[in-house]
């Protein structure tokens, strides 16, 4: 069974090369498929769900940002329990387009003027759970989780008192169901994105905290699945108070 | 001059309103600027005072029928008064007193009269009766308080006496010098033909009347009291004026008897509550009793000796005791002001001070002339009635001198003005022996210069000036809009300091007090400017003040008016008109630079990116790559406005740090600064692509194992050294191509050196020094 990938960009050219990273980084069998735009990715995703081949979702999703008729962000935030590694690859390189993606719920990203074998790595990366983290988004991270997410705070005030690193005397509110920690970073994660926000390596890191590579790299991958249940938890606040669930 | 915080103009056109039982009433008080408390200003101004207990309705209620009552009484003593009037009988003659000394016929619409114009008189005799009472130009004096001489008074009054005897009867006989005598029937007046002048001085003191009452019951108190003393007596001082208008010869013996004692006294209580009031406001002076009682003691004593007939020279007595309590007032401002820089104080002071020297020089003018022959009289009753009219007009003035009364000022300025120009008259008659038309016209042309000339000086000098020019407002106006821009935190600050420049007060506080839109509070001691929200992030927060209160304008010298009041509105609107503008003009720029840097981004990028993944060479790819960063970086550069330092070098390194991996090149990164400052967009994307191309150069030529990156900032100077471990020499050889000559034309762009050298054993170390790095920016 060849693992499924989609390939979401609208320049064609563009789309071929991307291919060809793909296809460089893995071994496995692939299947590329390749769509134009939001629509046709759609189509595509829906076939893999429900038509006559399905069965197999994709495994890994590639959507540029500006497509002919929409945002890539669309796509990724429709997507949020599909299951799938989902990366954007984008021209911006900026916080302010990379973040609202991360937000959507991006595994990670990829910059398309970057070399043939610096995106391979990229990929690779990614996919092993090493996502990149630039400083302008680590910035942003940590404004982020620092003053927590707009809105009213009430069900998103966690209740842990251990992990209240940034956050010391919140009033703590349980909401409905389980505390909510995703609010919250470890203070090994707030280091770690301290440092990254500073333009530290990995390395660097890792040999500044005392601890392995793969550790800073696993307090990475964590912060990028709390931005993206917080974010998540906020579009539900959001649309239960709008009435919508 | 007590009274001027007690009567809220703004309701004098309801002045019932203000007396009616309507719920809204109460509110509309606790609303009243007048309502402050001027013996507690320090603590309690910026706090309206408590309802109070008469302000309840029962004693509304009460106050509107006394009111009323008041309002009755005065109307039907003006009533009682033009039909005592009307009844007396006169003939219609006008007489004035020759260079003789002798009074001659002017004009008379008598028909018998009429042919002897020009002739002197020299006595009149009633009917039957063979006495004949001569005639003296004292005759033609009217007021028994402006004779100087106790002997002539009483020469007058008997004079008076026996012409009133006449004139009572049905036919009277005037006795010319030539030996005509001409009998005419006395008549009583008609309505309509009482002269104006009786009219206008009767408005004049109902007016004061009402005023006082209205003063007085809307906030009942003792320098209220004072202020309803002064203005009744003035008022009785112009009654008995407008009284003696109405004859020519004859005054009723009654009302001569009364002249001197009544009108003496009414100047002398006045000198006395002025003093009194002074006292009290605008604020209470230590001892403040008993100066008050002194000053009663001094203006009562005289009245008391006048009419126990026990006063030598009464008229001197009369004029020196109201100057010297003038001038007491005058001192017990000065005081006042010293102790506290109310601009009260000093407004009522230039108040006091023309008022005590117009006096004075009437006084002076008179005493000169009286004792010289043929004075004319006329013009001595008319400077007197002129001063009185000026006062009349000053006590109208004070309840509203915190509102702008243009009117009622140049009236008043007008009335001393005629007051000086009478004095001056009788002055130069008397002291330059002028002729009489000559030293009229002299003094007339003198007090016209005076006024035209002087009138915005004295103008200002009652009321003071603005402080700051057209010019200099306009440019402090967008100035402050432009830094409100940028802080919106610091709009108070910013408005006190453009308020503190035009009004010059010795105060500014921020208060929390709502206020709906500017107004003059104290009684023109403060303006409370509401604080305008001028960027519309600032949410409305109770923690923030809402108003700012600034009080004792132009260093206390000068009392707020509704003038100023409307000033400040126009001028804080054209603030946030400013401001707006501003941020328009900011926020269309920052679109467009925005939409630019889009554009730029999505098209040039896409086609360079499809051009790189098309290269046919790795050189080409290469090339094209670093044109798409650059291209990047200016479209960002274009986009943001500023970037801080660290974070600029942060994403230095990481950029750096990610090209240099891979190339397998280690990265030996010192980043150093003193201050963490704002990076302008030029100086940014100039030192990134410096940056950039200095370290692809290293890359690509220099073969280097090691790159060491040295970035300081620290005086106000950038310090970057770049020194690699590669095979380059002699960079004097090198060919200035695209590369290096970019790097050259950035660094001379933000005015600093770049220098590259060997370094032992081998490699190349590039030093580039940028100075004044905060000057240049923005």
């Amino acid at each position: 069974m060849p693992v499924k990938v989609l390939i979401v960009e609208d320049n064609p050219v563009a789309r071929s090369f991307l291919s060809r990273v793909v296809r460089e980084s893995f071994s496995d069998a692939l299947m590329v498929t390749e769509a134009g735009d939001l629509e046709s990715a759609r189509r595509q995703i829906e076939v893999s769900r429900t038509g006559p081949s399905a069965g197999e979702p994709f495994k890994l999703i590639l959507v540029d940002l500006e497509l002919p008729d929409g945002n890539g962000m669309e796509l990724l935030a429709e997507l949020g329990q599909y299951p799938a590694t989902k990366i954007v690859t984008t021209l911006y390189s900026d916080d302010d387009h990379l973040f609202p993606a991360l937000q959507c719920g991006a595994d990670g990203y990829l910059l398309k003027e970057d070399r043939f074998e610096v995106l391979v790595e990229e990929l690779q990366k990614i996919v092993r759970g090493q996502p990149p983290l630039s400083p302008a988004i680590a910035r942003r991270l940590l404004t982020h989780f620092r003053h927590g997410p707009p809105g009213p705070g009430g069900p998103n005030s966690g209740a842990m008192p251990l992990v209240s690193g940034l956050q010391t005397s919140r009033p703590v509110v349980t909401g409905r169901g389980a505390p909510l920690d995703h609010e919250r970073l470890t203070p090994r994660e707030s280091e770690v994105l301290t440092y990254l926000s500073k333009g530290f390596t990995i390395k660097e890191i890792a040999s500044l905290m005392g601890i392995k590579w793969f550790t800073v790299n696993d307090h990475i991958k964590s912060i990028y699945k709390k931005l993206n249940v917080s974010s998540r938890a906020e579009a539900a606040v959001l649309a239960s108070k709008q009435g919508l669930v | 001059m007590a009274a001027h915080n007690a009567f809220d103009p703004r309701s004098g056109s309801a002045r019932s309103g203000r007396f009616d039982h309507s719920p809204q009433d109460s509110s509309h008080h606790s609303q009243s600027p007048g309502q402050g408390v001027d013996s507690h200003f320090d603590s309690a101004l910026n706090e309206l005072a408590p309802p109070r207990a008469w302000q309840s309705s029962r004693w509304m209620g009460w106050r509107l029928r006394l009111l009323v009552l008041l309002t009755l009484l005065g109307c039907i003593g003006v009533f009682a008064l033009t039909s005592v009037v009307i009844g007396m009988r006169h003939v219609d003659a006008m007489w004035h007193v020759n260079p003789q000394g002798q009074i001659e016929l002017g004009d008379s619409n008598e028909p018998a009269l009429k042919a002897h114009r020009g002739h002197v008189l020299v006595g009149v005799s009633a009917g039957n009766d063979p006495r004949i009472w001569p005639v003296d130009p004292l005759a033609l004096k009217r007021s028994a308080r402006w004779v100087i001489d106790d002997v002539m008074r009483a020469h007058q009054r008997e004079l008076h006496a026996g012409l009133a005897t006449a004139f009572a009867r049905p036919l009277v006989k005037f006795h010319f010098a030539d030996g005509v005598v001409v009998s005419v029937e006395p008549q009583p007046h008609a309505l309509v033909g009482l002269p104006v002048i009786y009219w206008f001085l009767l408005g004049v003191a109902l007016a004061l009347y009402m005023l006082a009452v209205i003063v007085l019951l809307s906030r009942p108190s003792v320098r209220n009291v004072a202020y309803l003393v002064m203005a009744w007596c003035q008022a009785g001082n112009l009654v008995f004026i407008a009284v003696e208008s109405t004859l020519e010869l004859g005054l009723p013996d009654e009302f001569l008897a009364l002249d001197m004692p009544v009108r003496m006294a009414f100047d002398l209580i006045t000198a006395a509550a002025m003093v009194n009031a002074t006292c009290l406001h605008p604020r209470r002076l230590p001892g403040s009793g008993w100066i008050a009682l002194a000053a009663w003691a001094a203006a009562l004593g005289p009245v008391v000796l006048l009419s126990m007939q026990r006063l030598p020279h009464a008229w001197w007595w009369a004029q020196c005791s109201v100057a010297a309590l003038g001038l007491l007032a005058i001192a017990l401002l000065s005081w006042s002001y010293h102790l506290e820089r109310h601009p009260y104080a000093i407004v009522l002071r230039r108040f006091g001070i023309v008022t005590v020297s117009t006096w004075s020089l009437l006084t002076l003018a008179l005493g000169v002339s009286s004792n010289l022959p043929g004075m004319p009289h006329n013009i001595a009753d008319v400077g007197s009635m002129i001063w009185y009219v000026f006062l009349a007009s000053l006590l109208l003035l004070v309840p509203f001198l915190a509102r702008s009364q243009t009117f009622m000022r140049e009236f008043s300025l007008l009335a001393a003005i005629s007051t000086v120009a009478t004095s001056l008259d009788l002055l130069f008659v008397a002291v330059f022996s002028l002729g009489q038309f000559a030293s009229l016209t002299l003094s007339l042309f003198v007090s016209l210069a005076v006024y035209s000339g002087a009138r915005q000086w004295i103008l200002n000098q009652l009321l003071g000036s603005s402080v700051l020019t057209t010019e200099r407002m306009f440019e402090q106006l967008y100035r402050i809009a432009r830094e409100v821009e940028a802080q919106p935190e610091r709009t108070p600050a910013l408005l006190s300091q453009l308020l503190r420049d035009l009004f010059d007060p010795l105060e500014v506080n921020l208060v929390e007090r709502e206020t709906a839109k500017t107004r003059v509070a104290t009684d023109g001691s403060s303006l409370l400017v509401p604080l305008p929200a001028l960027t519309p992030s600032a949410a409305p927060d109770a923690a923030l003040p809402a108003s700012v209160m600034i009080r004792f304008a132009h260093r206390g010298r000068r009392l707020f008016t509704s003038d100023d009041a409307r000033l400040t509105d126009r001028i804080v609107e054209q603030l946030r008109r400013a401001v707006h503008f501003d941020r328009a003009v900011e926020q269309g720029r920052s679109e467009e630079r925005l939409r630019l840097a889009q554009d730029l981004h999505d098209d040039i990028g896409a086609r360079l990116l499809t051009l790189m993944y098309k290269a046919q060479s790795p050189e080409m790819e290469d090339y094209v790559r670093h044109t798409l960063q650059d291209l990047k970086t200016l479209t960002r550069g274009l986009a943001a406005s500023n970037h801080r330092l660290s974070h600029a070098a942060a994403e230095w390194k990481a950029d750096l740090a990610q090209r240099l991996t891979a190339a397998h090149v280690e990265l030996k990164w010192s980043f150093n600064f003193d201050e963490d400052i704002l990076l302008s967009v030029v100086q940014w994307s100039a030192l990134t692509r410096v940056m950039r191309e200095l370290v692809s150069n290293a890359i690509a030529h220099a073969q280097a194992q090691q790159l060491e990156i040295d970035f300081t900032f620290a005086n106000d100077r950038i310090e970057l050294v770049i020194s690699d471990d590669g095979v380059g020499r002699e960079p004097r050889l090198w060919s200035h191509g695209l590369g290096l000559g970019g790097v050259r034309k950035r660094v001379k762009q933000l005015g600093g050196q770049v220098e590259w050298r060997e370094v032992v054993p081998h490699g190349i170390c590039c030093r580039v020094v940028i100075r004044n790095i905060s000057a240049a920016h923005g």
